[in-house]
């Protein structure tokens, strides 16, 4: 893997403009919206609505951004899992004596760049409108600021490797995405609520992630799991899906 | 030297052979065409060569180096171009270029200005390759294999859908490429584009490399074939037929087609032969040696395996 290929990777991904505009637009825009439609009520009726940031907001937007994060980060792996692919260049590039590991490990930065942009800013704007906007109520401080933007940073990361990993194995981004969003923003948080699943429920890449959450932001966990058992299960759901994808991405037919 | 060299090398997909136990040999800076009708295994043979599949089984070298073991080394000075160029359509043609040279050596991408002009794309450079015509792409394509720097260009089926004129410009492409000492190795169903550009040829039929060698020698299978019309062709009959140098003689419309024994000197019995009649009283009116065209070869080599089957 080298800069050179990285830079290239993420050439290919910066210049489709359909997917920068739709990564922004669904990390970035939701939160301006929400954070001025809160404004605007708390404008209208002061005495009704509070203002619109402070903890007490902070912690409901990390929870909509760390959904959206997911949404772009799929949007985003599925593309460059498969961008080679259906263009018909991986061929191409495999000509080029170039090992397919690094084709496929070069990715991963690449993906990371644009995504984290977005979501950065997104992040710094729930961030900001928290304090700015935080009028009587308590407002998020520094080292809940700082922790909350370093855990939306892991999710957005492992979930994009988990993407790529999923996009690379099944060469179709549409299936990709559907098998993604489907479970990811279906069927797993189903699972985490069936509570006779017990302990079975660690295994869930939310459950793992919601550990990680910091204290004050952490208003839905529902399964108790530890540090260690958390920090292994996210290795394991990133790890496997990027594993497989770059088993396929050596061995298919170019 | 042979830049490409293979040996019983064979591709199975299930019980279909698609590659039969190939030995191909293309010498170095030659313009080699790997001649066969569509569906006899040249795509896959190429595919196999670039490392885009996996042999069954067999050897390869690619400019000396074994191939998968040192795939990378060996590819690293080859181009090529393997069925329809294909391009990050929301690219532009340079930033396509960029991509590509990002896997290759640093120095590649210092290369892709040239080789834009050398294929005459400077000025749509910078144009999104999806509003390029398919004869940007090709030459698109060639400038992509250009960054390589290549000692070997493998070209499979080139001149698809390229219009007469683009036909043209890419077998001076192709002279040009083989005049700087690179070696191409062209794959065709075209007999005609393969004779035009390329000096050795190796016709594959049904995975098999039936016969490998220079366009004259398969072409005249080490035969002369000489033209002969005369006033008088009785006379010439006779002559022409108790010639020891003469394996046949065969009338066509007014004249004769002579054909002269392999291990003939041809230029000698020629002279003999126009001396006999001559001095027969045949006067003649036409004396043409002939070069049997590779269609004609190709066509007589496959109904043969045809007959054989």
């Amino acid at each position: 893997m080298s800069m050179r290929l990285i830079n290239a990777e993420f050439l290919k991904l910066r210049k489709r403009r359909g997917l920068v505009a739709a990564v922004s637009g669904v990390t970035i825009g939701p939160m301006v919206i929400t954070y001025m439609v809160l404004l605007g009520l708390h404008a209208s009726n002061p005495g009704k609505y509070g203002p619109a940031g402070g903890l007490e907001n902070f912690q409901p937007s990390m929870d909509v951004l760390s959904t959206l994060t997911i949404v772009a980060a799929v949007l985003i792996g599925a593309t460059l899992g498969t961008g080679d692919l259906t263009a018909g260049v991986f061929r191409e590039l495999v000509v080029t004596g170039r090992s397919r590991l690094s084709l496929h490990a070069s990715r991963v930065p690449a993906g990371l760049a644009l995504l984290l942009v977005p979501v950065g800013v997104a992040f710094a704007i729930t961030a900001a409108a928290s304090l700015v906007f935080a009028g009587s109520l308590e407002a998020p401080s520094g080292t809940v600021l700082a922790q909350s933007g370093a855990w939306i940073a892991l999710v957005a990361a492992l979930s994009m490797a988990i993407a790529l990993g999923v996009a690379s194995l099944f060469s179709s981004r549409g299936t990709s995405i559907g098998i993604l969003l489907g479970w990811q923003l279906g069927l797993m948080p189903v699972l985490l609520a069936i509570g006779s699943l017990g302990a079975a429920r660690e295994g869930l890449f939310y459950a793992a992630t919601d550990r990680l959450r910091p204290a004050v932001v952490d208003a839905n966990t529902t399964v108790p799991t530890t540090l260690l058992t958390a920090l292994i299960v996210l290795v394991a759901w990133t790890a496997i899906p990027l594993a497989l994808g770059a088993w396929r991405t050596v061995t298919r037919d170019a | 030297m042979n830049v490409v060299e293979t040996s019983r090398l064979t591709k199975r997909f299930g019980d279909r052979v698609a590659v039969d136990e190939v030995d191909l040999h293309v010498p170095r800076g030659s313009a080699f065409g790997y001649l066969g009708p569509n569906g006899a295994g040249k795509t896959t043979l190429i595919r196999m060569l670039l490392g885009l599949t996996k042999a069954s089984s067999g050897e390869m070298r690619l400019l000396g180096r074994s191939v998968p073991a040192e795939r990378a080394a060996a590819l690293a000075r080859v181009g090529a171009i393997v069925e329809e160029p294909r391009f990050h359509g929301h690219l532009t043609g340079r930033e396509n270029l960029a991509v590509i040279a990002a896997a290759r050596e640093p120095e590649a991408g210092k290369r892709i200005a040239g080789a834009l002009a050398r294929v005459g794309l400077s000025a749509r450079a910078d144009d999104r390759v999806k509003g390029y015509s398919l004869g940007m792409r090709q030459r698109l394509g060639v400038a992509r294999s250009l960054l390589a720097d290549p000692e070997l260009l493998i070209l499979d089926e080139p001149t698809n859908g390229l219009d007469p004129a683009g036909i043209q410009e890419f077998r001076h492409m192709i002279r040009g490429f083989v005049e700087e000492g690179r070696t191409v190795l062209l794959s065709s169903h075209l007999l005609d584009e393969v004779e035009k550009i390329c000096d050795q040829v190796a016709i594959v039929d049904r995975g098999r490399v039936v016969v490998q060698g220079s366009i004259a020698e398969l072409a005249t299978d080490g035969k002369q074939t000489i033209l002969v019309e005369t006033s008088d062709n009785e006379e010439a009959s006779r002559i022409l037929g108790e010639h020891r140098a003469i394996e046949s003689v065969t009338p066509e419309n007014g004249h004769f087609r002579i054909t002269l024994h392999p291990d003939k000197q041809a230029e000698a019995a020629a002279g003999d032969i126009s001396r006999r009649l001559v001095l027969g009283g045949a006067a003649i009116y036409r004396f043409e040696p002939t070069r049997v065209s590779l269609e004609q070869r190709f066509l007589e080599i496959t109904s043969r395996l045809e007959e054989a089957a």
